[in-house]
C-alpha cells in the first residue's frame, strides 16, 4: 500500500509536485495550492492510500522536489 | 562695514547698496523666501517610512514606533511565502482597521512571479484587499498589475521588477503610483529618475507625480533585485516564488581539482553582503528626491521592527527639524546594532567599491533575547503586570522585552517587582513574578531578558 500525504496549507504553489507526479497532484485553480487527487482531509493532512505501486516512484520524486516539505510518501 | 561687505559681492543688489538697510533687508526677504520654498518642497511632503510585518507583533511594533505606512503579505504568493511569516486573507480587515486608527498607510505584497493556477487567487485576494480597504498593493508580474487596475486597487512597482531609468518608470506610470527602484542604483543616479519624474510630470493613474521608493535598511542580496536561482537549484526552492533558502549566506570553500587543495576565500562569506544602512546618510537619500523609505525584514523578529523603526523615525524627523547631528547618529547606530544585523555598509547607494561581505555567520547583534515567562494578568489600574517565569531568571535592572500580537515590542529596564506577592530583587522559574509596567500585558505575550550577546 502507498501512502500520501500532503499538508497543503502549507502549500506555496510552486507546482514541482504537478511536473513530476501529474497522476497524483494537480494545482487548485481555486487557491493556487496542490490537490492530492482522490486524498481525504483530516485536520489539514491530507490522505491518499493506493495499492497501485506504480505511483511510487513520481510521488517520491515529488516529495523529494518539494521546496517545504509538506510532502510524504511511506510504503505499508 | 556694510558697504565693504556688498561691494566685494557680485551681486544685482549691488546698486541699491546705497540704500544700505533697506537693501539687506531685501536680500534677507529673499534669502529667506528662497529657504522657505526649498523647506516647503521638501517638507510639504515628509518622506514616508514604511516598516515590514510579517505577523501582527511587528505590525503593533511598527504602528507603535511610528511607522507612516506598512507592507504585509497574505498567504503563499509574495517573497516571503512560507507560512510562518504570513498573514491569511482572513486577516486583511483586521491590518487595516489597526492601521487606519493610526492614520498608518498599508500595502499588500503579491510580488512572487506568477503561473496560471495562480491567477485565481491573485483575484480573490485582490477583492479581499479592495474590500477591506488597503492603500496598495505592490506588485511586480504585470498579471498582478492588470488586475489591480481593473479592480481600481492602487498598484506599486516592486523592486523585483528592477526599474533603473526614468523611460522605465514612464512606462510603469500608465499602472502604478509608486516606483520601488532598483536596490543596484547609486544615489545620483536615483536623483535623475526624481529630479526627471517632476521636470517631465510623469504622474501615475491618479494624476498625481509618480513616488520613488528605495530600501532604506536591511538585508541584501547578491543576486541583482532579488533574481537569484541559487536556492531553486539547490533545494527546488524558488527565491522568486518567496521561499529563499539563503544559500548565500553560507561560507563556501572553493578546491582545486587538480591538488584537491581547498581555500577559503579571504575568510569572507563572499556571497552574503552587509546588510544595508542609509541612516547616517539620510539626508542624501532626502536630497535624492526619494519620497518612501522601506525596512525591509517580514521575516524579522518585532524587537528589530521596533528598534529599526523608531530609529528612523527619530532620524527622519529630525533631520526636518534641523537636529540631525553627528551626536545622535551615534546613538542610532549604536541601537540598530542591537538587532539582527550582518554589519552595515551602505549598500550601492554612494557608488563606492562594490561588494562589502559580511565576515562572519548569521547576526552580529550586540544584543540577544533569552525567553524568560509568559503574561498572566495585568491591572490596568495599578498598571502592573503579572508574568509566569517559565525559563530564565530575572532580577532588578534587567533590560526585558515583552512581545505579544497587540502589545508589539515593548523594551524597558526593570525598576521593582514582586515575586509570589512579595518585594524581591530577582525571581526564577517556576515564580509569579509582577512589575509595574507602563503598557498592558495579554495572555499571549511573551517576556524575554535582553542580554549581551
Amino acid at each position: 500500500m502507498v501512502v500520501i500525504t500532503l499538508q497543503r496549507k502549507k502549500c506555496i504553489g510552486c507546482n514541482y509536485c504537478v511536473e513530476l507526479a501529474p497522476g497524483q497532484f494537480r494545482m487548485s485553480k481555486k487557491d493556487g495550492k496542490s490537490v492530492l487527487l482522490k486524498a481525504v482531509d483530516k485536520k489539514g493532512f491530507h490522505t491518499l492510500k493506493s495499492s497501485d505501486h506504480g505511483i511510487l516512484e513520481t510521488s517520491e520524486a515529488a516529495a523529494k522536489a518539494c521546496p517545504v516539505n509538506i510532502i510524504s510518501v511511506k510504503l505499508k | 562695514m556694510i558697504f565693504v561687505t556688498f561691494y566685494w559681492k557680485p551681486d544685482p543688489y549691488f546698486c541699491s547698496v546705497f540704500s544700505g538697510a533697506k537693501a539687506s533687508e531685501e536680500m534677507d526677504l529673499k534669502a529667506e523666501r528662497k529657504l522657505k520654498i526649498k523647506v516647503m518642497k521638501r517638507g510639504s511632503e515628509k518622506i514616508e517610512l514604511m516598516a515590514p510585518a510579517g505577523n501582527f507583533e511587528s505590525l503593533q511594533a511598527a504602528l507603535d514606533n511610528g511607522a507612516d505606512s506598512v507592507y504585509f503579505g497574505v498567504e503563499q504568493l509574495n517573497m516571503r511565502a512560507r507560512a510562518s511569516i504570513n498573514f491569511t486573507i482572513d486577516d486583511l480587515l483586521e491590518i487595516v482597521t489597526k492601521c487606519e486608527k493610526k492614520n498608518v498607510r498599508t500595502y499588500l505584497t503579491l510580488n512572487t512571479i506568477i503561473y496560471d493556477h495562480d491567477l485565481s487567487l491573485i483575484k480573490v485576494v485582490m477583492a479581499k484587499a479592495k474590500e477591506a480597504g488597503i492603500t496598495a498593493v505592490i506588485a511586480s508580474d504585470q498579471a498582478v498589475i492588470a488586475s489591480a487596475r481593473s479592480m481600481e486597487v492602487a498598484v506599486h512597482i516592486s523592486t523585483q521588477l528592477n526599474i533603473t531609468n526614468v523611460e522605465t518608470v514612464k512606462f510603469y506610470s500608465l499602472f502604478a503610483e509608486t516606483m520601488v527602484l532598483s536596490r543596484e542604483l547609486s544615489l545620483r543616479q536615483v536623483k535623475k529618475i526624481t529630479d526627471q519624474i517632476e521636470k517631465e510630470q510623469i504622474k501615475g493613474p491618479s494624476g498625481e507625480l509618480v513616488k520613488v521608493e528605495i530600501f532604506g535598511h536591511g538585508a541584501l542580496c547578491m543576486a541583482v533585485s532579488g533574481k537569484c536561482y541559487l536556492s531553486l537549484h539547490s533545494n527546488n526552492s524558488s527565491a522568486n516564488r518567496g521561499a529563499c533558502k539563503q544559500n548565500c549566506r553560507k561560507k563556501y570553500t572553493v578546491v582545486d581539482q587538480e591538488s584537491g587543495f581547498e581555500i577559503e576565500i579571504d575568510n569572507e562569506y563572499m556571497m552574503s553582503p552587509k546588510d544595508l544602512c542609509t541612516i547616517n546618510f539620510l539626508d542624501e537619500v532626502l536630497e535624492a528626491g526619494v519620497q518612501v523609505l522601506k525596512i525591509e525584514g517580514r521575516g524579522r523578529a518585532p524587537e528589530y521592527v521596533a528598534t529599526v523603526t523608531k530609529a528612523y523615525r527619530e532620524a527622519i524627523d529630525s533631520w526636518y527639524e534641523g537636529t540631525y547631528t553627528e551626536d545622535k547618529l551615534e546613538g542610532w547606530m549604536e541601537r540598530l546594532s542591537t538587532v539582527y544585523n550582518r554589519g552595515f555598509w551602505s549598500g550601492y547607494y554612494l557608488g563606492q567599491k562594490l561588494g562589502e561581505w559580511s565576515k562572519t555567520s548569521g547576526s552580529q547583534a550586540t544584543q540577544k533575547k533569552v525567553y524568560v515567562g509568559k503574561g498572566v494578568h495585568y491591572f490596568p489600574k495599578a498598571g502592573i503586570a503579572e508574568f509566569k517565569i517559565e525559563a530564565y531568571n530575572i532580577k532588578k535592572g534587567d533590560k526585558i522585552l515583552v512581545t505579544g500580537p497587540s502589545t508589539g515590542a515593548q523594551e524597558l529596564v526593570i525598576e521593582e517587582m514582586l515575586v509570589n506577592d512579595l518585594a524581591a530583587e530577582a525571581a526564577k522559574k517556576g515564580d509569579n513574578c509582577t512589575i509595574k509596567l507602563p503598557f498592558r500585558v495579554r495572555m499571549s505575550d511573551k517576556l524575554y531578558k535582553l542580554v549581551e550577546a
